[in-house]
C-alpha cells in the first residue's frame, strides 16, 4: 500500500528507525566493509544450493547423465556380436564410412535448412496478420493454434490419411482436373510433403509466441514512426524488426533443435524412404537402436547431434545477438 | 530481522520453503531408490505363492486366452500374463527391453529367422535340455532355424504356407476360368498378371493384392523362382548377393506390376486383407490366417497353390513364430514349462490356433488343423491341406539363418518399398548391396 509521502520518506539513512545500535554498527560496517563473513556466504550459498537442487538433481540425471552415458557408451564395441569393450573412435570411423548415415546428415541439414527459415517466415507472417485488427482475430488466431494442440504423432496419422494414392489431396486434385501425385512415394515429393506436416504443427505453436513479442512493442514507437513518415515497409523494417529480436530468437533456436529431433512424423509417413530420402537423423537413430539393436553406434549418432546442435545453436545465438550488442 | 555477527535467522516463510525443499530432494531420492525396489517387487511372485509369467507377442489381444485359460486350470501355481505389442513395433520393443536386462519379459514370440542375431545378443536362454522332446513332436524341418551353434534356443509353435485366393465374381465377369487347387497345375506369375489385367478391364479395382507387400517372407520365393536365392552368400551368409540375375528379373516384374497398376502402391500390409475380403481385387497371395475373418465376411474367394514364374520353380513362403525364453527371466523353470506345454503337447498346440487359424508345429495337432482347414469353408476349403502338406514338403524356402538377418530383413523393407514406389531394381539393389556389406562389416 503506499501513501502520500511524508517527511521521513525522504531521509537518506537507509537505517530504520528502532533499529537497535548492534544492527547498525553491523549495516555499518558491511556498508563501508569489504565483504559479508564467509560464514554467511557459505550458509546462503547452501540455502540457494538447497533451494535450487530438486531443478540441479533433474538437470544431472535426466540431462547430463545420459548425455555422458551416450558418450561413453559410443566409444564401446558394437554389441551386435557380443562384445562390450572399448572401441575407440571405431563407431565414428565406420559412421563416417558409411554412405547410409552419409545421406542422413545430407537429407537431415537439407531438411534443417528449409523447414526452420520457413517456420520462422511463416509463423512472422501470420503473427503479423493475426496482429491486426481483423473480425474474429480470436478465432482466426485459435484456428492457426489448434494443430499445434494435436499430438504430432495423431497430425503424422491425418496427413498419411490425407497423402494416401486415394486419401484426400488426390481427390483434390482430381476434382480440379489435375493428375495424382506420389506424395509419398515418390523421393523428389516425399521430404516437401513431410515439410507441410511439420510445418502444419509449428507454424501456429510458434506464432503464439511472436504475437505476444508484437504485443510487448509499444504503439508509440509505430505512432512516432507514422508522423515521421515511415511506409508500413518502414516501420516493419526499422521499428518491427530490431523489437522483435528477442522473441524471433527464441522461435529460431527452440525450432531448429525441435526440427532436429523430428521422429513421429517419418516414422507414420515414409518410415525414412522412399530411398532414404526422408531419412532424418532421429529416425536414424532409432533405427539403429531399436530395429538393428546397434545401440553403440546409435549413441555415437546422437553425441553426433548434439555436438551439430550445439555448433548451430550457438552460431544462431551470436547471429541474432550480435547487433543487440553494438 | 536480526542480524548478529556470523548469524543469519532466516523469516519462518523461508526456512518452510527451505524444509519443501529437502522434503523435494528426499523424494526424488526416494523416488531413485523406489525404482529399484518396484523392480524387485515385480518378481512375478504374488503373496500365496503363484507365479505370474509375462509372455510377449505380437497378435491381437485376446488371442491366447484360450491358451492361458486352459494352462491355468492345470498347472494351478501359474499365472500366465499375456501383452500384445504391433508386429511393427515388436522387434524394437523386444529389443529395447532384453538390451537393458529387463527381467519382467519371461516368454517372447521369436522369429526364426533372426535367432543367430538374437542368440549372438545374449537374449535367448539356451534351452537345449528339450531337444530331444522337440525333435520327436514337431513336423520335420520346422525345428531347424532354431538351433544354432547345436544349441537349441527356441520351440517353434506354429508354420506357414502361402496360397494364391481368387475372386470366382470378378473372374467371371472376365471370362477367366479359375486356377485349379491341383500343384501340378499351378499358375505361373506371368498368368495371373495377365488374368489379373483381364479381370481389371472387366471392373476389378485391383488386379492382384501381396498380403505382406514389403515384406523379405513374402518376397523371397519371387527370386527363388528365378534363381536369385535367398539374397545372401557365402559360408557364413554375410555377403550380399542382390543383383544376380535372379533378383534383377524378381525386381523388375515386381516394380513392374506396380508401375502398371496391377497392384497398387501405397497400400500397407495390413489393408490388402480387408480390401481382399470387399471384392477389391481379383488375387490375393497370402497366408491361411484370412480364411475365418472372410469366411465371417462371406467374402467370396477360391483357392489354388502360390505362382511361380514360367522359366523358374515354384517357390513358398514358410516358417512362423517360434517362443523363447529370456535370460533375464526370473522363473525360467516354468517359463521352460510353459513353452514345453504350449509347443511340444497336442493339448496345448491346438490351444495356441484356438483363434488365428495357422498351422501349428506340433505334429498331432499339425493333423488336427489340416482337417479344421479342409473343413473351414464347404465348397471351398477342401483339398487345402493337402496342398499346405505339399508345399511344405516340395515347395518352401527358409529365410536364410545369418548373423545379418536382422540388418538384412530391415534395410529390405526399404528396397521393396522403392522398388514399388518406382526405383530402378538394379540400381536399388546394387546401392542395397553397398549398405549392407557396410552394415555387415560391424559383424565380422
Amino acid at each position: 500500500m503506499s501513501g502520500p509521502v511524508s517527511m521521513s520518506d525522504t531521509r537518506t539513512s537507509t537505517i530504520p528507525a528502532g533499529t537497535s545500535a548492534g544492527e547498525r554498527r553491523g549495516r555499518t560496517r558491511r556498508a563501508a566493509g569489504p565483504a559479508r563473513p564467509k560464514r554467511i556466504r557459505s550458509r546462503q550459498l547452501a540455502t540457494a544450493l538447497l533451494y535450487l537442487s530438486p531443478a540441479l538433481l533433474a538437470i544431472v540425471f535426466l540431462r547430463l547423465a545420459p548425455a555422458v552415458s551416450a558418450v561413453v557408451a559410443s566409444f564401446q564395441e558394437s554389441g551386435l556380436t557380443g562384445g562390450s569393450g572399448w572401441a575407440g573412435l571405431e563407431n565414428y570411423r565406420f559412421l563416417f564410412g558409411d554412405p547410409g548415415f552419409v545421406n542422413t546428415i545430407v537429407v537431415t541439414v537439407l531438411f534443417n535448412l528449409v523447414v526452420n527459415p520457413a517456420t520462422v517466415v511463416l509463423s512472422l507472417g501470420l503473427a503479423l496478420l493475426l496482429s491486426q485488427r481483423l473480425p474474429a482475430a480470436g478465432l482466426w488466431r485459435a484456428l492457426v493454434f489448434a494443430p499445434a494442440a494435436v499430438p504430432v504423432a495423431v497430425s503424422g496419422v491425418i496427413w498419411s490419411v490425407v497423402y494416401q494414392p486415394d486419401g484426400l489431396a488426390n481427390g483434390l486434385l482430381t476434382a480440379l482436373g489435375l493428375p495424382e501425385q506420389p506424395f509419398l512415394t515418390s523421393a523428389g515429393q516425399a521430404p516437401p510433403s513431410v515439410m507441410v506436416t511439420v510445418l502444419w504443427v509449428a507454424v501456429g505453436y510458434w506464432m503464439i509466441f511472436l504475437i505476444a513479442g508484437l504485443q510487448d512493442i509499444p504503439r508509440t514507437y509505430y505512432e512516432a514512426a507514422q508522423i515521421d513518415g515511415a511506409s508500413a515497409w518502414q516501420r516493419f523494417r526499422y521499428v518491427t524488426l530490431p523489437l522483435l529480436r528477442r522473441p524471433l530468437a527464441f522461435v529460431l533456436v527452440a525450432n531448429t533443435v525441435g526440427n532436429f529431433l523430428i521422429f513421429a512424423p517419418i516414422q507414420i509417413l515414409t518410415n525414412g524412404g522412399p530411398e532414404g530420402a526422408t531419412n532424418l537423423i532421429m529416425y536414424d537413430i532409432y533405427q539403429q537402436a531399436y530395429r538393428i539393436g546397434d545401440v553403440n553406434l546409435a549413441q555415437a549418432e546422437v553425441v553426433l547431434l548434439m555436438l551439430v546442435m550445439l555448433v548451430v545453436v550457438g552460431v544462431q545465438f551470436r547471429l541474432l545477438g550480435s547487433k543487440e550488442g553494438r | 530481522m536480526n542480524v548478529h555477527e556470523g548469524t543469519v535467522r532466516r523469516p519462518a516463510a523461508t526456512r518452510r520453503a527451505g524444509r519443501l525443499a529437502v522434503a523435494g530432494v528426499a523424494v526424488i531420492a526416494l523416488a531413485a531408490c523406489g525404482g529399484g525396489t518396484e523392480a524387485g517387487g515385480g518378481d512375478g511372485e504374488d503373496d500365496g505363492g503363484t507365479v505370474t509369467l509375462q509372455f510377449i507377442h505380437p497378435e491381437v489381444a485376446g488371442s491366447f486366452d484360450p491358451l492361458i485359460e486352459a494352462y491355468e486350470a492345470s498347472h494351478p501355481g501359474v499365472r500366465i500374463e499375456a501383452t500384445n505389442v504391433p508386429f511393427d513395433q515388436l522387434q524394437s520393443t523386444l529389443q529395447s527391453r532384453l538390451s537393458q536386462g529387463d527381467s519382467s519379459i519371461d516368454v517372447y514370440t521369436v522369429d526364426p529367422s533372426r535367432i543367430p542375431g538374437i542368440v549372438a545378443r545374449e537374449q535367448l536362454l539356451d534351452i537345449s535340455d528339450l531337444m530331444d522332446q522337440a525333435e520327436e513332436a514337431t513336423i520335420p524341418s520346422s525345428l531347424e532355424p532354431n538351433v544354432v551353434d547345436g544349441k537349441l534356443w527356441s520351440l517353434p509353435i506354429w508354420t506357414s504356407e502361402q496360397y494364391l485366393y481368387y475372386n470366382p465374381t470378378l473372374l467371371e465377369q472376365a471370362g477367366i476360368t479359375p486356377p485349379s487347387k491341383d500343384p501340378a497345375q499351378r499358375w505361373t506369375w506371368e498368368q495371373v498378371v495377365e488374368a489379373a489385367r483381364q479381370a481389371q478391364a472387366a471392373g476389378a479395382e485391383h488386379g492382384l493384392l501381396i498380403e505382406q507387400i514389403n515384406r523379405y517372407y513374402q518376397l523371397q520365393p519371387l527370386a527363388e523362382s528365378l534363381g536369385g536365392g535367398p539374397g545372401l552368400s557365402g559360408d557364413d551368409l554375410l555377403t550380399p548377393d542382390l543383383t544376380n540375375d535372379g533378383w534383377v528379373r524378381a525386381m523388375t516384374w515386381f516394380r513392374d506390376i506396380h508401375e502398371s497398376g496391377v497392384a497398387p502402391r501405397g497400400i500397407a500390409p495390413d489393408q490388402m486383407g480387408p480390401l481382399f475380403a470387399a471384392g477389391k481385387a481379383a488375387f490375393y497371395v497370402g497366408g491361411p490366417w484370412v480364411i475365418p475373418g472372410w469366411k465371417a465376411e462371406n467374402a467370396a474367394f477360391g483357392i489354388a497353390p502360390h505362382p511361380y514364374f514360367a522359366d523358374g520353380e515354384p517357390a513358398t513362403p514358410t516358417d512362423s513364430w517360434s517362443w523363447g525364453i529370456s535370460p533375464h527371466s526370473e522363473h525360467v523353470e516354468e517359463a521352460k514349462e510353459f513353452l514345453e506345454w504350449a509347443a511340444l503337447t497336442t493339448e496345448g498346440s491346438l490351444a495356441t490356433i484356438e483363434k488365428i487359424f495357422i498351422p501349428p508345429t506340433n505334429a498331432e495337432a499339425f493333423d488336427e488343423y489340416m482337417g479344421r482347414l479342409d473343413a473351414s469353408v464347404p465348397g471351398v476349403t477342401e483339398g487345402a491341406g493337402d496342398l499346405m502338406l505339399h508345399e511344405l514338403e516340395n515347395t518352401a524356402v527358409h529365410r536364410p539363418p545369418s548373423l545379418g538377418y536382422i540388418q538384412f530383413e530391415e534395410m529390405m523393407v526399404n528396397v521393396f518399398e522403392d522398388i514399388r514406389n518406382g526405383s530402378d531394381p538394379e540400381e536399388r539393389l546394387s546401392k542395397a548391396e553397398e549398405e549392407l556389406e557396410s552394415a555387415f562389416s560391424r559383424l565380422r
